[in-house]
């Protein structure tokens, strides 16, 4: 009669890197040789994150019943060049252990060996080296990384510039569905899927600010 | 054995919702016995995920079972029981069928206190009765306990009165409600 217990689930993570990677900077070479460094960085083409306005949740099955849960710490860079959306990047990196669900018990178990294992695996990652339009947005593609293992993703978004108060930011929007299994994420007893899903629905609702070079 | 109820015996029907409930509170004790002694982890959710999924059973079980007593005449107590008797067995069945609703109901209430949503057996998912509240939850879970005790006694009560009927009494009150009997 406790309820104790637990969950299956799996975060998520998202982006990577972006800005400030330095390895960027040196893309085109024929083009300006005066000025390298400048050209990949048009101005108004990289994002921050504004956290006190964004969510990554996820949603889990436990005992059959839907389950929430967020993480209140992850940063995201995003650069999207609006009219060619195949140059950006987005790079989202996830803090594991501030995973929240409402119920401590379960965020320990959570943050345990046999799920996340945060101690050893303290970030998941995405990084998406290649964004594509869709009919319903855009699509950005790259690897996932979760409890140390990577897999090849891809996650649908929506993206809608807005001014606010003069400044420019981005809204961006969408969810995926992970499957914790193939991560790892689930040892043990937490490798059956009957109680606590592999199916993880990662979603998205962020507030991003563009930031002036 | 007909399925409805006659003036000498309960029907099948009556009789499988007695049996079918008394199996499953054995079941329900033993499911909360057992998580309560897990640790954290998957068997313990694996319990308390059977055991909500079969008390909302009980709670559907008493819903058709009250239904089908109100359209269905049940065979009276014998006449020469004397009046404190007669008031005991009214009593009696009256706090058995307001528990057996109540408890499956507290447990529900208290799931959602905590924040765990009720699914039955993964088929359908219930909605959360209140919103998510520690202190709520704690006072649930004692109260979900302590009726399951005031059950147990009640049922002791309730058995002890079948067997003085039967063995004291000698009369048929235990006897109709059990199914291989033959009895008038």
């Amino acid at each position: 009669m406790r309820a104790s217990s637990l969950t299956g689930i799996l975060g998520l993570t998202l982006l990577a890197a972006g800005a400030s990677s330095p390895a960027r900077a040196a893309a085109p070479p024929a083009a300006a040789p005066a000025a390298p460094a400048a050209a990949a960085q048009a101005p108004g083409e990289h994002y921050t994150l504004d956290p006190a306005k964004s969510s990554l949740e996820f949603i889990f099955l436990q005992a059959g019943a839907k389950n929430t849960g967020r993480f209140s710490r992850f940063t995201v860079g995003l650069d999207f060049p609006g009219a060619d959306p195949a140059g950006g990047r987005l790079d989202v990196t996830v803090d594991v252990a501030a995973l929240e669900t409402g119920d401590k018990d379960r965020d320990d178990t959570l943050r345990s060996d046999d799920l996340f294992a945060v101690t050893k695996f303290p970030q998941a990652r995405f990084s998406a080296t290649r964004i594509v339009r869709t009919a319903s947005g855009f699509d950005a593609e790259g690897p996932l990384t979760i409890r140390g293992v990577t897999r090849d993703t891809h996650v649908p978004f929506t993206f809608r510039e807005a001014s606010e108060g003069g400044a420019t930011v981005g809204y961006m929007a969408g969810k995926t569905v992970v499957r914790r299994l193939d991560f790892g994420v689930g040892q043990g007893d937490w490798k059956a899927t009957d109680q606590a899903g592999n199916e993880v629905t990662v979603s998205f609702n962020l507030r991003l600010t563009r930031a002036v070079r | 054995m007909t399925l409805r109820n006659t003036n000498q015996r309960w029907g099948a029907i009556a009789q499988l919702f007695h049996w079918l409930i008394v199996a499953l509170i054995i079941v329900q004790l033993t499911l909360a016995e057992m998580a309560d002694d897990l640790p954290n982890g998957m068997r313990k959710l694996t319990f308390l995920a059977r055991h909500k999924s079969f008390g909302i059973t009980v709670l559907m079980l008493v819903i058709l079972r009250l239904a089908w007593r109100w359209l269905n005449p049940h065979p009276p107590l014998p006449d020469n029981l004397k009046p404190y008797e007669r008031k005991l067995a009214t009593f009696s069945h009256g706090a058995l069928y307001t528990l057996l609703f109540a408890i499956p109901l507290s447990g529900w209430t208290m799931s959602s206190a905590r924040g765990f949503p009720v699914s039955w057996f993964g088929f359908f998912q219930l909605p959360d009765l209140v919103p998510r509240s520690r202190p709520l939850y704690e006072a649930l879970v004692t109260t979900h306990v302590t009726l399951v005790c005031v059950l147990l006694a009640v049922v002791a009560l309730h058995v002890a009165g079948a067997l003085k009927h039967h063995f004291v009494h000698k009369d048929d009150v235990l006897r109709r409600m059990l199914p291989f009997t033959r009895n008038g």
